[in-house]
Order: structure tokens, then sequence, then C-alpha cells
């Protein structure tokens, strides 16, 4: 049994932008890539931390209405942006810590993802950039 | 031949969408966002009316 449990309501945004009542699904991974530094003689691989390349996926459902998901994201492919994350909208702080990646890069962006009888949703993927994180 | 003028770093902005928070205030601008991308999504609005445009003017130096 966890410790401790939350519902899943986390905050994004996106330039500064909240996008958390467009979004079904949001995960934020930090990776710092391994660089094997195995040598001769040694019987295990070994590895040393090498650039941060973090990452944010969130799934949104698509929208061209005035101020929502094609308004936010259509300016912003093909450039390095700030996006935000914290696990719930409560306040930040130590049990509620806002992830921030300044300068991560949105490669692309699904225009449209139309099925027949289901809402329009799209991936998006939020790549590299400076990892900070705030408890105040 | 065309020219654009270039918006500075002076310019004030208030909010227009609530997704930024309460609209009408003004919009703290900060290094890392991109400010075109806010202006052209319609979430904050420039509160400087003459002194900049995105329209292209005529080079007077453009030869005929």
């Amino acid at each position: 049994m966890p410790s401790t449990t939350y519902l899943s309501n986390p905050v994004v945004t996106i330039n500064a932008v909240d996008m958390s009542d467009q979004c079904t699904s949001a995960v934020f991974t930090r990776l710092i890539e391994s660089l094997e530094s195995t040598a001769f003689g040694q019987t295990n691989r070994s590895y040393v931390g090498g650039l941060e390349n973090s990452t944010l996926t969130v799934s949104m459902y698509n929208s061209f209405a005035v101020s929502e998901t094609y308004a936010t994201l259509k300016a912003l492919v093909g450039t390095a942006v700030t996006v935000k994350i914290k696990p719930t909208s409560a306040a930040t702080s130590a049990t509620n810590p806002e992830s921030t990646l300044t300068g991560a890069y949105l490669e692309s962006l699904p225009i449209v993802n139309g099925q027949l009888g289901a809402l329009d949703v799209i991936d998006i993927v939020f790549t590299g950039g400076a990892y900070t994180v705030a408890t105040a | 031949m065309c020219r654009h003028k270039v918006r500075t770093l002076d310019m004030t902005y208030v909010i227009a969408s609530a997704r930024l928070g309460t609209i009408g205030d003004n919009f703290i601008v900060t290094d890392d966002l991109n400010i075109e991308a806010l202006i052209e999504g319609g979430f904050i609005k420039s509160t400087s009316k003459s002194t900049k445009s995105d329209k292209p003017t005529k080079d007077t130096n453009e030869e005929n």
C-alpha cells in the first residue's frame, strides 16, 4: 500500500499558458545520458553521467478555439520554450514541487489527429532544456 | 525591398486570456518566454500604440 496518494491532477504550463484543462496525460522524465566508462580489467560495465536531455510529454485535446491548444502551440514549433509541471494545483511546496524545463525544444505539432467518433487528441513532446525545481 | 520594424524590450503588455492570469493585469515579461507566440495566440496585448509595428515599410533607399 502506498504511503502517500494523490489524485493525478497536474498543472501544466506551456510558455506561461496554463493548459491543464486540455491535458489528459503528462509525463515528465529527467534523463541524463549515460556515457560508458568501462575500461580493460573491469568485469562489469560502468557509466558516468553525460548531458541532461529531459522530456515532457503531454497528451492534449486539440482545439482551434480562441486561447486553446492550437493558439498556444502554433507559434512554438521549432522553438525552445519554457514548460512547467507540478503534481497538483496546490501551492508549490516541498510536497508539491514545480519542475521546469527552460529552453525545451518542440520539434513537431500534430495539427489534426481525427478519428470517427473520437475526440481529437494530440501528443506533444518537449525535449531538452535546463531542469530546475521549485519547492516554494 | 521591405524592412520590418523590431519590437523593443521595453514594451508593456496586459493579459488577454484567463489562462495567463487575470485579464487586464499587467503581464510580466521574462527572458524565457516567447512573447511573439503569446501575442499571436491572443494571450497578451501590447499597451503601446504608436511606436511599434510589424507591418513592412517601404525602403526609401530602394533603387527603381
